[in-house]
């Protein structure tokens, strides 16, 4: 009890060392509105702008750069409800949910209302997120002390798995083969252990591997740009915004619904590399199947705006979960924020809490701060900030190419990176015009290097033996999670479960 | 869950909504139809096979049990573990891919596609409009990266690559595109044939930076042929000054921000940026 009450304490006295700093109030209302920009602007994502801002920030101490991204990341989530509501056109894949309620609601001349409600139901969501990072966090860390290399192997296998399953928009092997190309990626250079040189071709800049930041930056910018340009994408015009301000009343009215919305946000983003779009869309649905009337749903209702945008926020928190205490990005961003991280010396995993035992406490008093400081932008600037719909994508797109191509030069000097990036960025284009997600590829490269040491690892600790993956609990409760997330696409396994349904509805 | 604009991925094989990769939802769907999606899963089915192939193999030359670095190897910690474990599920994944897909369209889409391919139809889809926009766009950005970054001060070569870049998209008519597009195929060539024939290396020895004296000559050239062809037409003649005064002041932005408040150097630093340097410590 004690400790938990120090720990309150610390943060505290962390958000008010934070929040007293002119300079860091500057920065951190300066990115949340950069993000917000960013989210609103069709063609731009949270994930592109933390990493353009990684390469901004690479010179600045830690604790500012962590201001910076952080609040760019979740300023980005939120801004997309803007064009979701006034344009019909969600700004980020993570307001797609919230343009089917938004927008009809700012046909109805409620669009000032419906962006009042989601700022609000946003900063709910990304607070109640940051008392999950607060308090699962040190249960995770002491939790995940215990792991030996054969868990950490099998936890970066199915992170790779079950982001493969759940962001593939097609066949879910794609989704697979993603996560395995991007391992593959991983592999490049000399290995970890006996320095053996895989896959360098004689390229010395290939020995010391892959620079992570530059392929992220080509994979989730370069494809994004040649889209946009090349499917001549047009804005339409903006609804006009009125009265902001939310009432009281009905955010109070609202409350359950975005608790449990923060709540799915949350579970969704600490399962590895699953977005914020996700956690929107399945927020969306609860909503609509929980609510005494679902046939409102689509045709301008509060609650589904609410639901998808309070959960897409809850993400930001969640998934800084198993970003902090595994080292296993939440989702894309978070796969960003990680290759931020490297680059700054610090490694996110269960021994963070030891070499920088005050970390976690700052990443939850950024998020405390950037979602206060995304509700007074949000109420101050909103009208300000939807001019930025009229700007023609034409113009945008080839300036975020440049910058994607000048942020990932900087991050080494090395204009080798500007040559992986681009080939990997249009890579990336093609794959995701046949339906291969790009998340899995990303987690893939980020955390192949994990895998790859601790299977060997493990190995050299059993003498070449597999038991340990079922003598150990944890490593067997994973190998079985494992082999059921494999199986449940195998046919026969869905005819089975069909044929169970169907078994269990028939006796009712 | 499909609206007029909203395109969701289908439920079919996930239990949950896919991702729209470019952050924005379109009318016409981020990937291809179903059908032809299959038919292209056969072909990226077999290059992934052939991928997982080619790792194994390359991994099967790693050294396994023999000595490296002086110390002797025993299977489990061979740097060759992991490749052959990718390579092998890469294999299988590919497999798999390609057997689904020809289970659903069949082996007679190969066949078909093979006809499509010889066929003037295809010479057709390789001149739609939005095939013609995506060259553009990726000869842009190549062109920048392998040409004019390395060789070229930064702020030119940016310059460069946004005039081009926005005036082509901007004025948003497909036949100023294509026009625009072979002023600058013309003017890659020519660079290409000045580093190439040795006239860089020749002229290097008698005056400095010939390289951005030739792409600022391009660049004028590239502004005065699109102020020529918009000529007349005052909404195009609006864009483009549009686009002309983002294209200048975008990169002097961006690179001084880059430059003196974050001490980058550029990639390569020539006669704008000596006189960047020249005013900004002066």
């Amino acid at each position: 009890m004690i400790v938990l009450f120090e720990r309150i304490g610390s943060f505290f006295e962390i958000v008010f060392s934070l929040a007293s700093d002119p300079l860091t109030l500057a920065i951190l209302f300066g990115s949340v509105v950069l993000g917000i920009i960013f989210g609103a602007m069709p063609g731009l994502t949270s994930t592109l702008g933390v990493a353009l801002l990684t390469a901004l920030t690479y010179s600045m101490d830690t604790p500012i750069a962590m201001v910076c991204l952080l609040a760019i990341y979740v300023g980005g989530t939120y801004g997309g409800s803007y064009a979701s509501i006034l344009i019909n056109i969600p700004g980020t894949a993570a307001a797609a949910a919230t343009a089917m309620d938004g927008y009809p609601l700012a046909c109805r001349g409620e669009g000032g209302r419906a962006i009042g409600l989601t700022t609000t139901a946003s900063a709910i969501g990304t607070a109640v997120s940051m008392l999950f990072v607060v308090s699962i966090s040190p249960i995770i860390s002491t939790f995940a002390l215990q792991f030996t290399s054969f868990e950490f192997f099998l936890l970066a296998f199915f992170g790779i798995l079950i982001s493969g399953t759940l962001t593939s928009p097609d066949l879910v092997i794609k989704g697979w083969i993603a996560g395995f190309l991007g391992l593959f990626l991983a592999c490049i250079g000399r290995d970890q252990l006996q320095f053996f040189p895989r896959f360098t071709y004689g390229i010395p800049e290939l020995e010391s591997g892959i620079e992570v930041v530059p392929v992220l930056i080509g994979a989730f910018g370069i494809p994004q740009i040649i889209g946009v340009l090349k499917d001549k994408f047009q804005i339409k015009k903006t609804q006009r915004l009125q009265r902001i301000i939310p009432e009281i009343g009905t955010v109070l009215k609202n409350i359950p619904a975005i608790v449990r919305s923060a709540l799915i946000g949350v579970g969704i983003g600490a399962v590895p590399g699953i977005g914020e779009d996700i956690a929107g869309w399945v927020s969306y649905g609860t909503a609509k199947n929980t609510s005494k009337h679902p046939e409102t749903f689509g045709k301008g209702e509060l609650q589904g705006v609410i639901a998808s945008e309070t959960a897409n926020n809850a993400c930001v928190g969640g998934a800084m979960i198993p970003l902090l205490n595994l080292g296993i990005p939440g989702s894309p961003p978070a796969a960003m924020l990680l290759g931020a991280l490297m680059l700054h010396g610090v490694t996110p995993g269960p021994m963070i809490t030891f070499e920088h035992p005050t970390f976690i406490l700052e990443v939850a008093a950024i998020l405390l701060l950037a979602s206060a400081a995304m509700w007074i932008a949000g109420m101050v600037l909103a009208k300000q900030v939807v001019k930025v719909l009229k700007i023609p994508t034409q113009i945008f797109m080839p300036v975020i190419g440049m910058l994607c191509i000048i942020g990932s030069y900087s991050l080494g000097l090395n204009i080798f990176n500007l040559y992986l990036m681009l080939p990997v960025g249009i890579i990336c284009y093609f794959l995701t015009e046949m339906g291969y997600p790009i998340a899995p590829l990303v987690i893939g490269v980020i955390l192949g290097p994990m895998a790859d040491e601790n299977i060997r690892r493990a190995l050299m600790v059993s003498q070449g033996s597999f038991m340990p993956v079922f003598t150990r609990p944890v490593s067997f409760i994973l190998f079985l999670i494992i082999v059921w997330t494999i199986a449940s696409q195998l046919p026969w396994y869905k005819r089975k479960m069909a044929r169970i349904k169907h078994v269990l509805t028939a006796k009712k | 869950m499909k609206t007029g604009r909203h395109r969701l991925m289908p439920a079919k094989n996930n239990t949950l909504v896919g991702e729209n990769i470019y952050g924005i939802i379109k009318d016409n769907a981020v990937m291809m139809d179903k059908n032809k999606l299959r038919t292209a899963d056969i072909f990226s089915g077999g290059l992934i096979f052939f991928i997982g192939t080619y790792i194994v193999s390359q991994a099967l030359q790693m050294p396994m049990k023999d000595s490296w670095g002086g110390v002797q190897n025993v299977w489990y910690v061979s740097p060759a573990i992991f490749p052959l474990f990718i390579g092998a599920m890469i294999m299988l994944l590919g497999g798999l891919l390609v057997r689904t897909a020809v289970k659903e369209v069949g082996i007679i889409a190969v066949k078909k596609v093979g006809t499509y391919l010889v066929s003037s139809d295809f010479l057709e889809f390789l001149k739609q409009a939005n095939n013609i926009r995506f060259y553009a766009i990726v000869t842009a950005l190549l062109s920048f990266v392998f040409i004019w970054v390395s060789r070229t001060d930064f702020f030119l070569a940016a310059i460069l690559f946004l005039i081009v870049s926005i005036s082509m998209f901007h004025l948003d008519d497909s036949r100023l595109l294509v026009k625009l597009f072979f002023v600058y195929l013309a003017g890659i060539l020519t660079f290409i044939l000045f580093l190439v024939s040795g006239l860089n290396a020749f002229l290097s020895d008698h005056t400095a930076y010939p390289g951005d004296w030739l792409t600022l000559v391009f660049i004028l050239l590239f502004a005065g042929y699109a102020l020529g062809v918009c000529r007349g037409n005052s909404p195009l003649m609006k864009k483009l000054r549009t686009s002309f005064i983002v294209a200048f002041l975008s990169p002097i932005l961006i690179g001084m921000i880059f430059k003196y408040l974050l001490l980058v150097p550029m990639p390569f630093e020539g006669m704008v940026v000596e006189l960047m340097d020249f005013i900004w410590y002066y």
